[in-house]
This record gives structure tokens, sequence and C-alpha cells, in this order.
């Protein structure tokens, strides 16, 4: 403990060190307005900022890439909130609650409660990192993708509790959005799915197409023909959020909750800050005394998944760093970064190069702490874009979508993609098809396939493989429970509704 | 709204899933023996899908003949809706053509007039100062390489981004 102790002063005393402190600040702010603009990730921000890295010094490259990661996973709530533009899939579920606080007029408790839990999960996610990573790490190790699936699908049953009037219309959005997940080319064999000769299918569906298009074009259309809900009579009240520490007290244990979840789902490889916000929104709207409230505006629902996601954070870098195994697309472009300033992610890291895990470790949890501060700043320039006339944001919001989707892959096809989305988008809710389990089954139905064929691959085709290994046995166990819960309880209310 | 019409869409649904079934049959044949072939997975999932949309119709079904509430959706401005629709059909139809400038400064008014916004003075300032403003934050920072139209449009786009000095 004390070796702990002693490495963290050293690694706290290279991180506010002027020059390395300005990286974090920079870091954070580059991530939180990259993870802010739809179609521009946290991913592309850290590859972004590669190159700069090379002409630094060790300490401020390691520094700026840590601020990016952590202000990364955090910025796209704030457009999720104010636009119903998640800027990751990772800030869906943020999206769902928030967007709705903030069409009842609170919108600077949505986005203060949206700080303030990203950074409780984070500091604790990074102190964990720091006081457990080796222990966890050994544990985490005996993990395979027959437990990865089981979590993926453990996120896939959260979407029976997100069914608000029925189940069955749940599944088929959700069905409809894993088969969208299986266009293009598959990865085992390379064999084209689903593409009907078109090229550009050939890659799949991004599904950051269909996040932008059924979320952000779809609420224009709506906006447009005037069947969206009316905004906030006093806008002039949304303009400065409030860090609403005392708020967070009757929220202590959705926050507890979606922080231990983020740290557990993070710390499997490849089952990262995505996973961890669904898992920790489908469970929290089912412990939850009003799970009829969730997707109204629920508090405790934002804070469980904006917890988790920044909650992952650490438990991704456990793996990362101990182990040299990157457990996402972003932490496999810091290991790049790591590697290239000579620093060997693996077991032997903590005894050959002590001081820069340490000052990792104090570098996260001081950007978890400036996080406070500087997404605060963030959202408060985002919020001012809430005073400008609604004709004017439609507009502009409907351009960032088309540079969004372009962005992707300099192709008009997900131009095309995002836009076709976005009609449908709007159709869907009038039709009352939910949006929400589309999104899941596009994000988490392709990983779900990836580890179940990796699965019977590895496994001889052998099914029981689930249920024979204790935790992938649990999560199934939990998911079938989540399941049959939700549709006793779905039952009950069309009972009672017939009743009386 | 009558029975046919409310059970149509998950039908349809269902009927979509199993022609895409169907057309999943070629897939199984490059699997190597013993393997899951790469149709698998799409198929469970269809499945899933055909049979949630026939659950959906026999419940709407249901609803209708034990008289339970429907919903009904809110009038829709069907003039706006086509109007919104077409103009973002058509900006990401001309944008190759014309190009991401001149496609951006026409959308900005024609979309702002749509939503409501009638001050002529504010439709030019928002085209003008948006486009110009977003081709030097795309183009000049980030390096977006954004249609630039073709024949005479793209000498068009490329004097403009020259005059701009993002060229």
């Amino acid at each position: 403990m004390a070796e702990i102790f002693g490495g963290l002063a050293v690694g706290f005393a290279h991180a506010v060190q002027p020059l390395n402190f300005l990286m974090i600040c920079l870091g954070l702010t580059v991530g939180i307005v990259a993870g802010a603009l739809p179609g521009i990730t946290m991913l592309n921000a850290i590859v972004l900022v590669l190159p700069f890295t090379y002409l630094m010094g060790i300490v401020p490259a390691l520094l700026l890439m840590i601020g990016v990661y952590c202000g990364g996973v955090f910025g796209g709530s704030i457009t999720g909130i104010l636009f119903n533009i998640p800027g990751d899939p990772m800030n869906v579920p943020t999206t769902w609650e928030g967007y709705r606080l903030n069409r009842k007029g609170q919108t600077q408790y949505a986005l203060g409660l949206a700080i303030m839990s990203s950074a409780f999960g984070g500091l604790v996610s990074a102190l964990f990192l720091a006081f457990f990573a080796p222990p966890f790490a050994k544990f985490a190790l005996s993990f395979s993708t027959v437990e990865f699936f089981s979590v993926v699908v453990f996120g896939l049953a959260s979407v029976s509790v997100l069914a608000q009037h029925s189940i069955a219309t749940a599944l088929v959005s959700l069905c409809a959005g894993m088969f969208l997940g299986t266009i293009g080319t598959e990865a085992q064999y390379g064999v084209e799915r689903f593409t009907f000769g078109v090229p550009f299918l050939r890659t799949g569906v991004d599904f950051v197409t269909v996040l932008i298009g059924l979320f952000a074009i779809g609420e224009v259309l709506d906006q447009v023909v005037g069947t969206a809900e009316p905004a906030p009579e006093n806008p002039d009240a949304r303009a400065v959020p409030r860090l609403p520490l005392l708020d967070l007290w009757p929220l202590r244990w959705p926050l507890a909750r979606g922080t231990a979840v983020g740290i557990a789902v993070g710390g499997l490889a490849g089952a990262g800050a995505t996973v961890s916000s669904f898992v920790s929104y489908g469970l929290e709207k089912q412990i939850s005394k009003q799970p009829e409230l969730f997707g109204t505006g629920h508090a405790g629902g934002l804070v469980a998944s904006e917890s988790s996601v920044n909650g992952s954070t650490g438990g991704a870098m456990i793996h990362l760093l101990t182990l040299g195994i990157p457990g996402s697309a972003a932490t496999a472009v810091m290991m790049g970064a790591f590697l290239i300033h000579g620093i060997q992610p693996g077991p032997l890291l903590f005894t050959r190069q002590p001081e820069q895990v340490y000052t990792i470790f104090a570098g996260m949890i001081l950007a978890n702490v400036l996080m406070i501060a500087l997404g605060f700043l963030a959202a408060l320039s985002f919020a001012t874009l809430m005073k400008v006339p609604a004709p004017i944001l439609n507009t502009f919001i409907v351009v960032f979508c088309f540079l969004g989707a372009f962005a992707l892959r300099n192709d008009m096809a997900d131009v095309w993609l995002t836009m076709l989305f976005g009609i449908a988008g709007f159709f869907m809710r009038r039709w009352d098809l939910p949006i929400p389990p589309l999104v899941m089954g596009v994000i988490l139905g392709p990983l779900a396939e990836g580890y179940f064929l990796t699965s019977m691959v590895a496994e001889g085709n052998d099914l029981t493989v689930f249920v024979r290994r204790p935790v992938s046995a649990v999560v199934l166990a939990l998911a079938a429970g989540l399941v049959v819960w939700s549709i006793v309880k779905s039952a009950r209310r069309k009972r009672a509704v017939r009743a009386g | 709204m009558p029975l046919w019409r409310r059970a149509a869409a998950p039908l349809l649904g269902a009927a979509a899933a199993v022609v895409l079934l169907l057309a999943s049959r070629g897939l199984g044949d490059v699997a190597a023996p013993g393997q899951l072939s790469p149709a698998f997975w799409p198929r469970l999932v269809l499945a899933g899908l055909a049979l949630a949309c026939l659950v959906k119709a026999v419940q709407d079904a249901r609803l209708r003949t034990v008289g339970g509430h429907v919903d009904v959706a809110p009038p829709v401005a069907r003039g706006l809706l086509a109007g919104g629709i077409g103009l973002i059909v058509l900006y990401v139809l001309v944008t190759p053509w014309v190009g991401f400038p001149l496609a951006t400064l026409l959308l900005i008014p024609a979309f702002m007039a749509l939503c409501g916004a009638r001050s002529v003075l504010a439709l030019g300032a928002n085209a003008v100062v948006g486009t110009v403003a977003l081709l030097y934050l795309f183009i000049k920072l980030v390096y977006l390489p954004l249609p630039k139209g073709v024949g005479v449009f793209e000498d068009v786009t490329i004097a403009l981004l020259r005059a701009l000095r993002i060229f």
C-alpha cells in the first residue's frame, strides 16, 4: 500500500507540472468537444492528437491522451441532452433520459447530473485502477468470449425493460436493429450478407449513421411538422448548467451501481463503455421503484448510465496496462501511442516503468476532477446554443448531420443512409415503434455475433459452455430473470388496465 | 382503424423477414464442415423478427377485438413534412453535383423558411456566415474533403475556397 501511495505521489508531482497540467486540460477540452460533435467520436479525437504527441516528451504525451480519453467518453452526453444527438453510442442511454429532462425545462439539472456523475464514475474508476489493477487484471484474464457474450446478452435483454408499452414492439425494433448489424461483409468467412450488389453496403451499416439519423434528423422532422413536444417556456433559465452536489445524494445508489457496473464491464476486454452504459441503464430500470418513469426523464437512469460510461475507463485501462490487451478501439490507439513513446504495456510494466504507470494513474484521477470544471464550461458553451431560434438550430442540425455522416468515411453513401434513417426515425415515432431497442440492436448485435461465433469455434459448437462457466451462467440467469420479470410485470399491468 | 390495417404493418414486417430468410439461402454454402455458417446469426435474428412481428400482429388484433384503447398519433402538417423530407433529400442529391458550399448556401435559407423564419436579412446572413464558418471549420481545420461539385460548379467551389484563402 505504501508503495502505491509513494508511486501516486510521484505521479501527481509529474502531472501538476505546468506543461503536463496544460496537456491534461487541453486533452479534456479536445475530448469533450470531439465527443460532443456527432460523427466525430472520441476515437477520432485520439487518432487526431496522436501525431502531435510525437513532438512531446513521454509524460505530456501520456497525459494528453488520457485527457482526450476521459473527456471524450463524457462529451457526447452534452449534445445528447441538449439536442437529442448522442455524440457516441455510449451516450445513448444518457440521451434517452437527459433529453426528456431538457424538454421538461430541467436542462441545467440534467447537464449538472451528467457532469457530476461522469466525474464521480471516472474518479472512482481511476482510484480502483490505481489500487487494484494487478489483482483485478488476473481475475479478468480468466474471462473469455463466453463471458463477453453473456454480458452483451444481458445488455440486449435489458430491451425488455426498455419496452414502455409492448415487449413485442420492442423486440421487433431490436431484431430490426440486429438485422441491420448483420449487413455487410461477414468477418469469419468474408462473405457478403444482404448487400444485394450495392457496393457501399459491403462495409456494413455504420451505427453512427443510424444514431445520427434516428435521433437528430427524426427529431428535426418532428420539430418541422410540429408534433414534437413544445420547448420549455423559459429558455433563458436553461443557459447555465448547475452542479447539483446535493441533488446527487438521493441518487447515490444509482450512482454507485452505475460506477460498479462500469468498472466491472469495462474491465472485461472488449466490453467497454457502450455495453456498460446499456447494461447499467437496464439494470437501473429493473431495480427502480418507478420503472414506468424511465424514458420520460428519469434522473436515476441518467446518473447510472453516465457514471458507468466514465466508470468503464479505469476498467479498460487495467487491461491495457497490466495485460497489454486493449479493451476497445480507443485503448488500442492509446496502446500504439504508449509503444511509440517506449512504454510496453503488460505484466512487466509495473516493475520496469513504475513512474510512468503512476503518472497515468495520477493523470486519470486529475483529469476526472478537472472534468467537473471543463465539462461545466463546455456544457455552458453548448447550452448557449439553446437560445438560438428553432429555425436556425434545426437547419444547422441538418447540416451538421450531413457533415458528421460524411466524415465517417468521406462517402456520400453514409450521408444517404443517415438521411434515410432520419426519415425512418420520424415514422417510427409516429407509429409508436421504439427507437432505443433498434439502436441497441445495431450496436450490440454485431458484438454478440462476434463473441458467440468465436466461442463456438473455440468450444467446438458446444452450447453448454455458456452455462458451464459460472460467471457466464450467472449473467445469463440474470438476463433471463430480467426478461421473465418484465413479461410478468407487463402482463400484470395489462390485467390491471383491463380490470379497471 | 380497421383490424386489417392495424395488423398489416407487423404482418408486412414478418413477410419481409421471411423474404430475407429466403435471401440468405446461399450464405450457408461456404461454411467449413462442423462450423456454423455465416447465415446462422442473421437467420436467428430474422426468425426472431418474424416471430416478434407475428406476436405484435396478434396483440394488435386482440387489442381491437377486446375493445382496448388504441393511441392515435397527432395529425401532421403533411405539406411541411413533404417539404422537410424533400429539402433533405434534395440537399443530399445535389451536393455531389453542385458542391457542398453552394448546396449549403441554398439549403440554409430554404430550410429556415420552412421552419418558419421570415426575415430576409436573417435568412441571408445565416446562409452566408454559416456556410463560410462551416467551410473554415471542416475544410481548413479538419481537412474534410467535402464535395466540390462537377464541371462549372467545381470551378466555382474552388474559386470560392481560394477567395476565402481556404485553398
